[in-house]
């Protein structure tokens, strides 16, 4: 809790960019500075994603975890990236020419409002305490053991509750540990901060140039100031990462739809192999971000499909060492109790799960009306005669809601309640923070249509 | 979708002011928190005494091994005391390491006949929470 933990944590995120930008070097490369200081969000949450699967490797690898294999970590991308970039004959643009940006008055304003929420943020999340249970019991508590031991040492992550969740998110806290120079639990919250301003600064960057700032900025404040996302965004737990992980995802999934950039899949399969090391769920919802895609694309499945496909496929590989360790360990996955055909021995779950589902993702007292906001657009875009987009986002949420209800349903000893002793409320925020990724595109497309 | 938009914006605004209220009241209280309340954090509802907690992490080495036996003879116990403070006591002590047979004990209310050994106390509080070593 002091300035050299804070500076600690603001000189890892700093890495995270560097490593971004190189990759986004490789994959698009850009025209202008300018264009670089406004995707430096994606490239932010790039080089988050791109490090921390690394990291993940290195440690089944048995590395040693130090603030020397953070870095290394992250050069050796920036130096594939920056390697393959030049490969594929990409220039740096000449010198920047400062000039300032013509933004309306909308887009201004709303900015404004988002920077100040922000700052608030930071406020609420700077001597924050460690109260979240699952974040004491055992993210936060592995990430203490990495920090300590420098490995997934056997016995701790055997005894831990929930041995087989993927550790990426424990590996990150460890990372912010080893550059805060101590496991400060309090000042770790910032670490957060930094993940939900770096998906604020995706999506902006990626969506301005694009869509009506009345079409993005509205949903985005929106989902800012939900109960959910204003109270416990900084926990110091895996949900948000995975949500924000996941709504970039289908992001970059959605503009390649339209603009059929190869880059934008591969930006895309990072993001995703960072959310399924993120947490369990991560493999079932980004599941549903590509079926979302091959139903999209249905008409141009020949060329579309194996594109999409190799994406998702490339993502699960990446977690391939991770499920290997677990089994030289002889540890179980800890797969859903009724995963498989053992729903079918608890069908009367079903019915229950899908309203639990439903109930949490209409629950005003928590993510106020962004799902019906989400249900218009598509209903209006529809309506006006857009398709490709408008079924993206259908599709999303449908299978979203489909895999939220396995979620219940595979797991007959959770009461189906909205308590805290079922994750439905956690979990249901990844669409909601897909909401202000794909709805301004679908809003934008239906603007177009019509 | 301009309801879409139209509903979005008068929500996002109505909350906002509401939104940063509530951010501004949490950074409030956090401040307002001791050191010892923000790095235990959870623990607050189970540990019993503070105290206990950083005793526990000053006397027992961080190579050593040790154990949390819970008994029927503390005092002011929460009910998240008895299920949770083994669970707590692993992630706050690492890189200490549990172990069944350890000879560094936290008793809370424990039975210290029952150790196995001869029990050593280093350090104890008045709600039958106490820190030793069986020998």
């Amino acid at each position: 809790m002091s300035w050299r933990t804070i500076l600690g944590v603001v000189a890892l995120n700093a890495w995270f960019l560097v490593v971004g930008v190189g990759v986004l070097f490789a994959l698009r490369g850009w025209r202008s500075w300018g264009e670089l200081a406004r995707l430096c969000g994606l490239a932010y949450m790039l080089g988050i994603a791109a490090t921390a699967v690394v990291l993940v490797w290195a440690l089944v690898l048995t590395v040693p975890f130090s603030v020397a294999t953070v870095i290394g970590a992250g050069a050796l991308v920036a130096l594939v990236a920056a390697f393959a970039g030049g490969r594929t004959g990409r220039r740096l643009p000449s010198r920047p020419r400062p000039r300032v940006p013509g933004w309306s008055l909308v887009a201004t304003v709303s900015a404004a409002l988002v920077v100040v929420y922000c700052e608030a943020q930071f406020r609420a999340g700077r001597l924050a305490s460690l109260t979240e249970f699952d974040g004491w019991f055992f993210w936060v508590a592995k990430a203490r053991a990495i920090f300590s031991f420098g490995d997934l040492d056997p016995q701790f992550f055997r005894e831990l509750p929930h041995h087989g969740y993927p550790p990426l998110v424990p590996t990150l806290e460890a990372a912010a540990m080893r550059f805060m120079g101590s496991a400060d639990v309090v000042t770790l919250h910032l670490q957060f901060w930094f993940l939900l301003v770096g998906f604020v600064a995706a999506l902006v960057g990626l969506l301005a140039p694009r869509v009506r700032p009345l079409f993005l900025w509205p949903p985005l404040l929106l989902v800012l100031v939900t109960p959910r996302v204003s109270g416990y965004a900084l926990q110091a737990q895996a949900d948000f990462l995975l949500e924000e992980l996941l709504a970039v995802a289908a992001l970059l999934i959605g503009l390649w739809l339209v603009d059929r950039s190869d880059w934008q899949l591969v930006a895309a399969g990072i993001v995703l192999a960072a959310a399924m090391l993120s947490k369990r769920e991560g493999a079932l919802f980004g599941a549903c971000v590509v079926l979302a895609g091959l139903g999209a694309t249905w008409r141009q499945r020949r060329t579309a499909w194996p594109r999409l496909v190799g994406v998702g496929v490339a993502a699960a590989a990446a977690t391939l060492p991770w499920w290997i360790l677990l089994h030289v360990r002889g540890l179980g996955a800890e797969t859903p109790e009724a995963g498989g055909i053992g729903l079918f021995s608890h069908l009367d779950l079903a019915w229950p799960s899908l309203k639990l589902t439903f109930s949490t993702l209409f629950d005003y007292h928590q993510w106020l009306l962004v799902v019906p906001v989400a249900a218009l657009a598509i209903a209006g875009a529809f309506v006006a005669g857009a398709r490709r987009l408008p079924s993206y986002a259908l599709l999303l949420f449908v299978f979203g809601a489909a895999a939220l209800t396995y979620t219940t349903w595979a797991f007959p000893s959770i009461p189906i309640t909205k308590a805290p002793v079922n994750p439905i409320i956690r979990l249901t925020g990844w669409l909601v923070l897909v909401t202000p990724a794909v709805i301004p595109l679908v809003l934008n497309e239906g603007w177009d249509a019509e | 979708m301009a309801a879409a938009v139209v509903v979005a914006t008068g929500f996002g605004l109505g909350y906002y002011a509401q939104a940063l209220s509530h951010l501004g009241d949490t950074a409030s209280a956090n401040s307002r928190l001791s050191y010892e309340d923000r790095e235990i954090g959870g623990g607050n509802s189970i540990v019993v005494d503070q105290e206990a907690a950083y005793e526990a992490r000053g006397l027992i080495p961080p190579s050593a091994r040790y154990r949390v036996v819970t008994g029927g003879r503390l005092r002011n116990a929460t009910s998240l005391t008895g299920s949770f403070v083994d669970g707590w006591y692993r992630s706050f002590l690492i890189p200490r390491r549990r172990s069944p047979t350890a000879s560094w004990v936290i008793c809370y209310g424990c039975d210290v006949g029952a150790l196995g050994g001869a029990y050593t106390v280093r350090w104890q509080d008045d709600n039958g929470i106490s820190i030793g070593e069986v020998r």
